[in-house]
């Protein structure tokens, strides 16, 4: 592990064979906890840090944060603002020049924000290569860019599955869960003409999160949407027409509610819960929201994975670090978001295993699926391993969501997706859309 | 002198919050600016104008935008004048009445916005049940789902508050018609009809032009409930001019380009309350 501060030196003359392999084992063990005594021993901060978040679960957050001032550490302000319109908020602050240290931020964001100085990166700061080389592989490309630069933390993870009623399954004479977007198709249809569920279908398919399931399908298919420099390459395969007839056909057949262009993910979960709906694509963690509403048909409700190649999305939204000019204040804001984002200075995973608890999140790290605590977090609902394993190899974040322009396509895509499922543009036409919605976001201001 | 010192205070207090920010968003609008603010950034003259002015979003939203304002200032004009009328008569429970005429307008537009979507809900919501029940409808509908429905619905939400702010103005204005006007027209074999174009409205007109003035101008700058119910969708349906300036404002923080549009959208809602101001005072000086 790469550390920043050794334990004091001290000179070695005069020192025997014992007293020398003690002092040894003394360094070794400041080696390893330096990453945690580091912070404190930099917090030398004495003022109150300031941190924003969006509402979910504030008490939470707040509690998360207590426990790390508890221990020596600077006392923080979190300020929490609604999850919906959060962009637009933060964004405002920070242009009125509100001095945030540390706060939440969508990854789609995370660039354009290093380069309007609202966020520092974070390379060379104590620890922070560890905390990369801590990551799942496939996870690291949200918070370094092309060029090497660290610019975010993780503040939760987690990868787009499958929910689907398995009793209702059993009762269509639908033997395994279906996986492929002709499966999902068929059995749906299934469904709906024996009335066992009138729109089995329900994807949350608000404008805002159109851009999430574009990835998710497309990958499902087999397509990164954008190749390394940001090139809209989902036009080059004929597949990704394939996925827009499919989400078309799901729509105006009626095999999703109409509904779905307005509902909340709360509304969807209910309608899985409730038995109105069979199938449900969002964040693995949905199924803890599912279960938890009781509903008549909660504890049929099984997760697996989308599509017979279990490729997925991967999303995580993630920390920034403010510009801090005070170098102690930066250090301190710095082991804030180290506790939050990765480790306590205990080397566990305090703050990810209190979201697993709370809400089934993950965290993108290995080690995290590995601590028993963690384990012991999650309800057996759960099949972990398979998370985990989605993590390491069955799923990609979409380098490209983190470069400036992206913000601008994420904006466009909503309108575009809802033209294709409302029966106003054909898949075909809905492939050009998108690629001239990518093209017109890179080449700066256009509507 | 006195004079000048005495409406100092007002008139620094205007500049602040009207004349600084007007200028400043014109400003904005012809230089390309970065989303920080820490600069005005490279002078683009009008290329934000023109880059909004070729688009076909623009010209969408603008045409979602005039749908929106006909809807809105037409049917809370003549609801308000409804309403007005109807409590300006005696009945028992009128009092009771004329105070409930206010919950609405002194309710806020997100409010209203949040109790329509939930209202207006495909699968809980008490519209469905309504319209079910009297035969409207054989089957629940997701009314802002669908791109036919959801805008004028928002149009019916808006109108549910504006109306009665309408009607508290026109009622005002029709407590101060004689009731001897009535009765003399009444006397002379003058019908209700008779009488309510040629008393009730001629003597309305000036309350009537308020406002319409001012339903164009709330119909034009209305956000917060179309926000509220459907965020501008599905896919563009509901996305008017203020739903625009929001994206690009706030959102993906294009902010010469939404100061452009915000501009246009200002003269817009300024020639459209002095179009209407000049049509209507016509109007009223060829009645006489």
């Amino acid at each position: 592990m790469k550390t920043t501060d050794s334990a004091g030196k001290r000179g070695t003359g005069g020192l025997d064979r014992r007293a020398f392999l003690k002092a040894g084992g003394a360094t070794a063990l400041a080696t390893i906890m330096a990453p945690a005594f580091a912070g404190r021993a930099q917090a030398a901060y004495s003022g109150t840090l300031d941190m924003l978040a969006w509402d979910f679960q504030p008490d939470t957050i707040k509690t998360l944060v207590a426990e790390w001032t508890a221990k020596g550490n600077p006392a923080v302000n979190v300020a929490v603002i609604p999850n919906l319109g959060y962009s637009p908020a933060l964004q405002t602050r920070l242009r009125g020049g509100d001095a945030i240290d540390l706060y939440y931020n969508f990854a789609y964001n995370s660039q354009k924000f290093i380069d309007q100085g609202w966020a520092a990166k974070l390379n060379g700061l104590p620890g922070v290569d560890d905390m990369v080389a801590d990551m799942f592989e496939s996870a690291r490309a949200a918070h370094v860019n092309a060029a090497g630069d660290i610019i975010s933390a993780p503040y939760f993870s987690a990868v787009h599955m499958m929910h689907y009623n398995d009793r209702m399954l059993k009762e269509a004479g639908i033997a395994a869960a279906p996986q492929t977007l002709k499966e999902v198709y068929d059995a749906s249809k299934i469904l709906k003409d024996k009335k066992i569920v009138e729109s089995p279908y329900v994807a949350y398919w608000v404008k805002e999160f159109c851009e999430e399931y574009l990835h998710t399908y497309l990958l499902n298919e087999g397509i990164t949407a954008f190749d390394t420099a940001g090139k809209p390459v989902f036009a080059d395969d004929a597949k990704t027409e394939g996925v827009f007839e499919w989400w078309q056909t799901m729509y105006q057949e009626g095999l999703a509610p109409k509904s779905v262009l307005s509902d909340d993910p709360g509304k969807l979960s209910n309608q899985m819960a409730q038995g109105d709906a069979a199938f449900f694509v969002l964040h693995h963690y949905f199924l803890s929201s599912i279960r938890s509403l009781g509903g008549k048909e909660s504890a049929n409700v099984m997760q697996g994975p989308i599509g017979g190649a279990n490729h997925t999305f991967q999303i995580g939204e993630v920390l920034q670090l403010g510009e801090i000019g005070d170098e102690e204040r930066r250090n301190a804001a710095w082991d804030l978001m180290k506790f939050y984002g990765w480790k306590d200075s205990a080397g566990k995973f305090t703050v990810f295993n209190q979201w697993a608890k709370a809400a089934g999140l993950a965290a993108p790290y290995p080690g995290f699926f590995k601590d028993p605590d963690v384990i012991a977090a999650f309800p057996d609902y759960y099949d972990l391993p398979l998370i985990s394993k989605t993590f390491e190899t069955g799923s990609k974040v979409v380098p490209a969501r983190t470069l400036p322009w992206y913000p601008d396509f994420q904006a466009k895509v909503g309108d575009v997706v809802h033209a294709l499922l409302l029966g106003q543009a054909t898949p075909k036409k809905t492939v050009e859309d998108l690629t001239a919605a990518a093209n017109s976001a890179q080449k700066g201001r256009s509507l | 002198m006195f004079g000048l010192k005495l409406t100092a205070p007002a008139g620094i207090l205007l500049a602040a919050l009207l004349l600084v920010p007007t200028v400043l968003t014109v400003l904005y609008s012809v230089h390309d600016v970065p989303a920080n603010g820490r600069s005005l950034g490279p002078f683009v003259g009008l290329e934000n104008y023109t880059i909004v002015l070729s688009s076909n979003v623009f010209w969408r939203s603008a045409w979602v935008t005039s749908l929106f304002s006909i809807g809105f200032v037409i049917f809370s004009t003549l609801i308000g004048l409804a309403m007005a009328i109807l409590l300006n008569q005696r009945f028992v429970g009128r009092g009771l009445a004329r105070a409930m005429l206010i919950i609405p307008w002194a309710t806020p537009w997100l409010v209203i916005g949040i109790l329509w979507k939930w209202y207006a809900d495909g699968s809980v919501g008490g519209l469905n049940a309504i319209l079910l029940k009297l035969g409207i409808i054989s089957d629940y509908h997701d009314f802002l789902s669908d791109p036919n429905s959801a805008l004028a619905l928002t149009v019916v939400a808006a109108v549910w508050r504006q109306a009665s702010f309408a009607g508290i103005l026109l009622l005002a204005g029709l407590q101060t018609l004689p009731d001897d006007l009535n009765e003399a027209a009444s006397l002379d074999g003058a019908n209700l009809w008779q009488r309510f174009t040629n008393i009730t409205i001629p003597w309305l007109r000036p309350a009537l032009i308020t406002v319409t003035v001012l339903n164009i101008i709330y119909a034009f700058l209305q956000f917060d409930v179309i926000f509220a119910m459907t965020q501008g969708g599905p896919g563009d349906a509901t996305q008017v001019l203020s739903i625009l300036i929001y994206r690009q404002l706030f959102g993906v923080t294009q902010i010469g380009l939404g100061s452009a549009l915000a501009v246009i959208l200002g003269v817009i809602a300024l020639v459209g309350g002095l179009l209407t101001v000049k049509i209507l005072y016509r109007a009223e000086r060829t009645h006489g």
